[in-house]
């Protein structure tokens, strides 16, 4: 069974997706990261698809559930380097992503989940 | 008759002919006038053939329909080709009316003139998401001010384009709504919500280097 590698990185997990996704790699990836974040006690998940070129309306909904898991165990989700085309098919698809925050690559992406964390943080 | 295999390289000839002269703007009427001045000649090589009365008159009548249907395949091809003209220039058209300009780093303008439809809107959507990914920009704004009317539908198409640079990581603010067009807008029940929107590009970019760390000062 082939996993997608997810990284820890300080806070947060860093999830590259490098290979084109199909329903089960999406479900296995789902349950990992949930199993990572309670496990290393992450507060931020970064996922990286900018060399995702193909979403179907399963794995686009599975982004936004995957957010909204990882919200409820007390991780903020970054989705970043989306591809216009498949920003164009997500929005095409009705799809409509709460929970999920986007950055335009990595770099910004650390940058913003450091930001939303600072923030709860501070409210606490 | 004309349709017929025999007369396929007349055809091409004729199309090839047609194509240039729409292309050089030679009118339809002296294109289809080129293939009836056939009908002399024609006709006065019949003659000569001396052929009986009842004879002549039918080969006559079959030249003059052959001629007609040779002229009218002309116009048609003449007009297929001016159409196929005006076709591509409407495209380059389509193509040019909505550039995206960078106008500060991290910034970007896409000022909008002309009634967005939903071709158009593919169009701009594309354009603007590529300039997104070369000049790696967080703000976008949206300026309407050129666009007439803003109805249920072209707010759905500008909604479309704000959710799909939200997508990329980008913010996007609309710009250039005009009095009038907010008061419509209100009236069809018409909401950009969470979008935010500026009366002028002047406020928008005001909110953009804002958004993005910039202070613009007055030199002392």
């Amino acid at each position: 069974m082939e996993h997608i590698p997810i990284l820890k990185v300080g806070d947060f997990l860093l999830v590259t997706i490098q290979v084109d996704m199909h329903d089960r790699l999406v479900m296995q990836l789902q349950d990992d990261v949930c199993q990572r974040v309670v496990k290393d006690k992450a507060k931020g998940v970064l996922i990286d698809i900018s060399s995702l070129e193909v979403v179907d309306s399963f794995i686009g909904r599975m982004l936004g559930t995957i957010a909204t898991m990882t919200k409820t165990l007390g991780a903020e989700t970054v989705v970043v380097g989306m591809r216009p085309a498949v920003a164009i098919t997500i929005v095409e698809l009705g799809l409509k992503l709460e929970n999920v925050h986007t950055a335009l690559n990595v770099d910004r992406g650390i940058a913003l989940l450091q930001s939303l964390v600072y923030q709860k943080d501070a409210m606490q | 008759m004309v349709l017929s295999a025999v007369w396929q390289d007349t055809r091409e000839f004729l199309i090839t002919l047609s194509k240039n002269w729409a292309a050089v703007g030679v009118s339809s009427g002296q294109a289809a006038r080129f293939v009836f001045s056939l009908k002399q000649s024609v006709f006065e090589i019949i003659a000569k053939e001396q052929l009986k009365a009842e004879l002549h008159n039918n080969v006559v009548w079959d030249a003059n329909i052959l001629i007609d249907e040779l002229g009218l395949f002309v116009i048609e091809m003449y007009q297929k080709s001016r159409e196929d003209i005006i076709k591509r220039q409407q495209q380059e058209l389509l193509e040019l009316s909505t550039p995206v300009v960078k106008i500060w780093n991290g910034i970007l303008i896409l000022p909008l003139i002309g009634t967005l439809d939903s071709a158009r809107t593919q169009i701009v959507l594309e354009n603007l998401l590529q300039s997104i990914v070369d000049t790696e920009s967080s703000i976008a704004i949206i300026d309407i001010t050129g666009v007439p009317t803003v109805d249920t539908l072209v707010a759905q198409h500008l909604l479309k384009t704000v959710s799909a640079a939200r997508l990329m990581g980008t913010q996007c603010v609309i710009s250039g709504i005009r009095p009038q067009i907010a008061q419509t807008m209100v009236h069809l029940g018409v909401t950009f919500s969470d979008v935010v929107t500026k009366a002028t590009l002047a406020d928008a970019l005001f909110y953009a280097f804002n958004a993005v760390g910039f202070a613009v000062q007055k030199k002392s």
